[in-house]
């Protein structure tokens, strides 16, 4: 098969390849760019919580009587529901917070070693407020000191996750016994996933303290076994209703759906790019599709030639197929390069990692293997040609 | 006529005898259109000018009067406190001029203590904020002034779930404990995007139910549920009536109405003025930095615009390109098959004219098609990206003006595709087709 015979086969319809090499580059820009988009939000989605997501679930809610809002009604409520909630079969522990984990905000405030704000000052650090089962409901990890117990309550003690520790001290265990504006530190626990506007997502701190307003209402999390997730679910509002019926349960959800929810902007644009992605791809199957079939027809008598000439069925085959790999290869190098622009403006606009070159070689792969299956039923039907054809046309 | 009906029933018969290709090339370009279009519709809601009659005079102050020392805080804070709103409200010079902040609560009837209440969004504010952003009125009227009152706005829709009307002007409505009368309803409104409120994420989000005075609010220790934060020792749990008004509690949105260049500058020279002043009172010690942001800037300005749906526009306006490119092509084979045809009525005394009116049939033939599936494919595509992208809920319903950008841009596509072919057809060599 001539390379030059098939550069002058294109050369000929020179319109038509332009038009294809300009769909072929800008397909392959496009696709490589989706997938780096969509494997860039499916590596955010697939994070490390620190968190039990299936068996951790958290209930939302407000006492719609503001007598009930204030201290200590409010402290006496919430007591009363964690019993409830404990008598139910399948909780294992129930505890109660200002905020759960996997939040975009809350409460936060801003961190510093006592004395040294200027070289130390974090902004944004979600403040929780904790009780001691909180670190079995959230099923924790203790590195370093201790967590918080009863005797901790109302006083200046504080607990912080290991990254908030080394961003603070440099190393986790250098932060046990410190002053900082937020109170002495006398454990830190493992990271968990707090709040995605927090200065950063496993940045938590946790005092034991009396809530004395629940203007923006409080949570309730359970750790539940896992063959009673949905059992429980079921019950938690009767039983709530049952303790105190002026309360507004605004949602009960598990943690999973909490982190769902937590990524649903990067998920539903990974989901959307790789539609698009694949309607692209059908796009080019379609185009070689036509393509191939229309010079096949153009190209009869000329095939019907080569067939009387003796050039076998696979012969022709391949040579209706090289013509495709050809343009393909000649589009995919053109798309290489303009992946790259495309990446570049697209990093202009958002945060984009830089784009590895096994995606667009992948991509030019894949292409070359959309339009091979596009192609082969024209070029099949190509072969089919008969040599009297030719005859008939001579 | 009879001419236009012959070339509309040779394009029609020009589709029954090939199908498939021209089939191809409408779903080609129907799925470009589509894609492009649901996108579009999107970034139309969220770009859009809500207020185009007077969006250029409204702005959004912010002073940088954190009382906490910081050479290197250059930036002011998104939201004010009760304090900046009091100092910037002294000027005299806006025509109109509101404070504002969403919160939430539960509403009832006074009589029906035995039901639950029912949940409600709160925008606490003042009367001018009726006027910034020409909310209308069905009944009654906005308050008389900005003192506090146990009186609520109703949108349309809160007073007919809660009284099964809409005149409930003088009607009771019990908000948390309190008993508050009814003083106005609005009409049906929605502004979108909700620029006023973007610093907090809610450019997407509905309207309020209920309109709270603003002293109102601070007299019962309503807050935000949005962004506060506080930058003082003082505990905000506690009588924030007092606290609230006198303390570093930052909370809310100011947005004034200056009608003029003049009225602008004089507000700036105020700002500047007042941030002298507060200095030499020893209650400015961060570094200067005043800004008046008119809202059409305000997205940009907070850094609030969604950069992801930014780059999912892009990425569609190139796919449509492929489209159109591949459309072309596939345009262009279709005609050099029936390239022996165009010659045949050339060489029968077929004018160019009459040549482009059969071409200019199918356009329009094409475009039908085009617009017809494009639509079934943006609305599916809407739907889709709804389901995915739930914040953008708010955003995707159909506009009467987008349809018919996208009726043009059918039109317009589908001769573009032909109009290379067209040419050949026209222009070409008689005997080249002919052979």
């Amino acid at each position: 098969m001539s390379l030059t015979l098939l550069f002058k086969s294109l050369l000929q319809r020179k319109v038509i390849t332009a038009l294809l090499l300009v769909q072929l580059t800008l397909t392959l820009a496009l696709l490589s760019n989706s997938v780096l988009l969509s494997s860039q939000a499916y590596q955010l989605s697939n994070q490390p919580t620190g968190l039990q997501l299936d068996t951790t679930l958290a209930i939302e809610l407000k006492p719609t009587d503001e007598n009930l809002i204030v201290h200590p009604a409010l402290g006496d409520l919430i007591q009363r529901q964690l019993a409830a909630l404990r008598q139910i079969g399948g909780v294992r522990h129930a505890a109660f917070s200002n905020q759960t984990p996997l939040l975009f905000g809350g409460m936060n405030g801003n961190v510093y070693v006592e004395g040294k704000q200027d070289t130390t000052n974090i902004e944004m650090v979600p403040y929780n407020f904790a009780e001691a089962e909180l670190f079995d409901t959230l099923q924790m990890t203790l590195l370093h000191g201790r967590w918080l117990s009863a005797e901790d309550k109302n006083t200046d003690n504080v607990v912080i996750t290991d990254k908030l520790a080394k961003q603070l001290f440099s190393d986790s265990h250098l932060a046990i016994g410190q002053q900082t504006n937020g109170g002495n530190i006398v454990g830190v626990v493992a990271d968990m996933m707090y709040q995605r506007f927090a200065s950063d997502q496993y940045f938590g701190l946790f005092f034991n303290r009396d809530l004395n307003r629940a203007d923006y209402g409080y949570r309730l999390l359970l750790q539940v076994e896992p063959q009673a997730v949905a059992a429980v679910r079921q019950q938690i509002y009767d039983s709530l209703r049952q303790v105190e019926p002026e309360i507004d349960i605004q949602q009960v959800v598990s943690l999973r759906q909490l982190h769902r929810d937590y990524f649903e902007q990067e998920r539903g644009l990974a989901i959307l790019l790789s539609v698009l992605s694949g309607l692209m791809l059908v796009v080019a199957m379609i185009s070689a599709y036509s393509h191939a079939l229309f010079h096949g027809v153009q190209q009869q008598n000329e095939i019907g030639v080569k067939r009387a000439l003796g050039a076998s069925k696979q012969r022709i085959l391949v040579e209706v197929l090289s013509e495709s790999w050809l343009t393909t290869g000649i589009g995919a190098a053109l798309g290489l390069l303009a992946s790259y622009l495309l990446q570049q403006q697209l990093a202009t606009v958002i945060s984009l990692p830089a784009l590895p070159l096994w995606l667009p070689l992948c991509g030019a792969l894949t292409l070359l293997l959309c339009v091979t299956i596009a192609t082969w039923y024209p070029a099949a039907i190509a072969t089919r040609v008969s040599p009297a054809t030719a005859t008939k046309a001579l | 006529m009879d001419n236009l009906l012959h070339a509309f029933a040779l394009a029609l018969r020009n589709i029954k005898r090939a199908p498939l290709p021209y089939l191809l090339t409408v779903l080609i370009l129907s799925l470009g259109l589509g894609m492009f279009f649901s996108n579009a519709t999107l970034y139309y809601w969220l770009n859009h000018d809500p207020l185009p009659q007077k969006s250029h005079s409204l702005f959004y102050p912010q002073i940088n009067s954190v009382l906490q020392p910081c050479d290197s805080c250059t930036e002011p804070m998104r939201v004010l406190s009760y304090q900046d709103v009091q100092k910037l409200s002294s000027s005299g010079i806006p025509s109109a001029q509101a404070a504002m902040f969403q919160s939430a609560g539960y509403a009832r009837l006074p009589g029906n203590s035995d039901v639950s209440p029912t949940p409600v969004r709160l925008r606490v504010t003042q009367r001018d904020f009726f006027t910034l952003f020409d909310v209308p009125f069905l009944h009654g009227e906005r308050w008389a002034d900005d003192t506090a009152r146990r009186e609520l706005i109703l949108s349309k829709a809160s007073a007919e779930r809660f009284f099964g009307r809409s005149n409930v002007v003088g009607e009771t409505l019990r908000l948390g404990n309190e008993l508050f009368t009814i003083s106005g309803v609005l009409q049906d409104w929605e502004m979108l995007p909700r620029l006023y409120d973007v610093a907090n994420g809610l450019n997407s989000a509905r309207s309020a139910d209920i309109y709270l005075p603003w002293e109102t609010a601070f007299d019962l220790g309503i807050k935000s549920n949005t962004t506060t934060m506080s930058r003082d020792e003082r505990d905000y749990s506690d009588n924030f009536a007092v606290n609230g008004r006198e303390g570093q509690f930052y909370q809310a949105q100011f947005w004034v109405q200056l009608d003029s260049p003049q009225q602008v500058t004089a507000y700036q020279q105020f700002m500047q003025q007042l941030v002298h002043s507060e200095k030499e009172a020893g209650r400015h010690p961060r570094p200067e930095a005043n800004r008046l942001t008119n809202i059409l800037d305000i997205t940009e300005h907070f850094n609030a615009r969604n950069r992801q749906l930014d780059a999912f526009a892009l990425v569609s306006l190139l796919f449509l390109l492929v489209c159109l490119f591949n459309a072309s092509h596939l345009s262009l084979n279709r005609y050099l098959a029936s390239q022996y045809e165009f010659g045949l009525r050339r060489a029968l005394g077929c004018s160019r004219s009459q040549l482009q009116q059969l071409i200019l049939a199918d356009v329009a033939v094409s475009a039908a098609l085009a617009l017809f599936l494009s639509l079934a494919v943006a609305a599916a595509a809407m739907s889709l990206i709804a389901s995915l992208l739930p914040a953008t809920r708010n955003l995707t319903s159909w506009n009467p003006l987008m349809v018919l950008t996208m009726a043009g841009t059918a039109l317009i596509a589908c001769y573009l595709v032909t109009l290379y072919p067209a040419l050949r057809a026209s222009f070409g060599s008689l005997n080249r087709q002919l052979k």
